[in-house]
């Protein structure tokens, strides 16, 4: 509870989906965040690669020809009229991330708690922002994961 | 006209490397295999088992989105299923009004084992199935197969 009250006076850190990496050794996604107010600070959240995938496709605005799980969500809130007004990475325990989703409908607010990656899979489709606490942020992994994931990438190439 | 319909279980179909979703009817008369993607089908096995995973799924999130607002599943119904494109409609109540939306039948099903809400199919859905395919993944079934999901 009192992070809690520490991450209400703190403001939140907005970020931006950069890019989706393919991590083949495991099978995993790598979804590379950057902070909106300063692009060479990155943040990385491991996804399975489903879940990696939903990501990349609203990241590439790909058609499919029947509509995935997150974007039958949007269209439950199109229907509903269930605006998604932002998701925020709220805490990190034993390497998971937790995520929140704010709703709003008709002056009615709910959050809900989330996977990071159906997070900001719903976020990316409804042009919702994406922040992280100031907490979450400082506790972020190893500030080498810069320079690990161009050698993926580059080995990838 | 359409027919309520149970899952039974889910097989993996080795040749495609997919997941099929059989359903039935209550009669055991209908069956009605549906092809499904790996995450699909772990999201189904998982309801079918009753597991609850340490941090919610695609498919509890989606659950959680409708009940943060009182939204609630009444039925689903397998409309069409042509070639690899499956149609399915969810029928949700909310605020008094009732809406229907377009959905793949592995979300719908996903969706519907955590609402306790009925799954149907429609007449044409059920007789597009030829009898010599149903045998034969009939004789592939397994008891020990269904509700189980390796990997």
């Amino acid at each position: 509870m009192e992070t809690r009250s520490s991450q209400a006076t703190e403001p939140l850190i907005q970020l931006v989906v950069n890019r989706v990496v393919e991590d083949s050794n495991t099978d995993t996604r790598i979804i590379v965040l950057a902070r909106t107010d300063d692009a060479a600070e990155h943040f990385m959240v491991w996804v399975g690669a489903s879940e990696g995938e939903a990501i990349k496709r609203a990241l590439d605005a790909a058609i499919t020809p029947r509509p995935m799980s997150h974007d039958l969500v949007k269209s439950f809130g199109d229907h509903l009229g269930i605006k998604t007004e932002r998701v925020v990475l709220t805490d990190v325990k034993s390497s998971t991330y937790y995520a929140s989703v704010f709703l709003e409908n008709k002056g009615v607010a709910r959050t809900i708690d989330a996977r990071p990656s159906d997070a900001i899979a719903l976020a990316l489709r409804c042009q919702a922002p994406i922040y992280v606490t100031q907490d979450v942020w400082r506790r972020r992994s190893g500030q080498n994961l810069d320079a690990w994931l161009s050698k993926l990438e580059t080995k990838e190439v | 006209m359409i027919t309520q319909m149970q899952v039974k279980g889910l097989m993996f179909d080795p040749y495609n490397n997919v997941y099929i979703v059989i359903l039935r009817d209550d009669d055991q008369a209908e069956m009605l295999p549906i092809w499904v993607g790996k995450s699909e089908a772990s999201s189904i096995s998982l309801a079918l088992e009753n597991v609850a995973p340490p941090r919610p799924m695609t498919h509890d999130f989606m659950k959680s989105y409708l009940d943060a607002f009182q939204a609630k599943v009444i039925s689903v119904v397998i409309t069409d299923l042509n070639e690899n494109t499956y149609f399915s409609k969810i029928h949700l109540t909310y605020a008094d009004s009732e809406y229907t939306v377009d959905s793949r039948p592995s979300d719908a099903i996903a969706l519907a084992l955590r609402s306790q809400a009925p799954i149907f199919a429609s007449e044409s859905v059920i007789r597009k199935q030829t009898s010599e395919e149903l045998d034969q993944w009939l004789e592939n079934l397994k008891p020990e197969d269904f509700g189980k999901l390796d990997s």
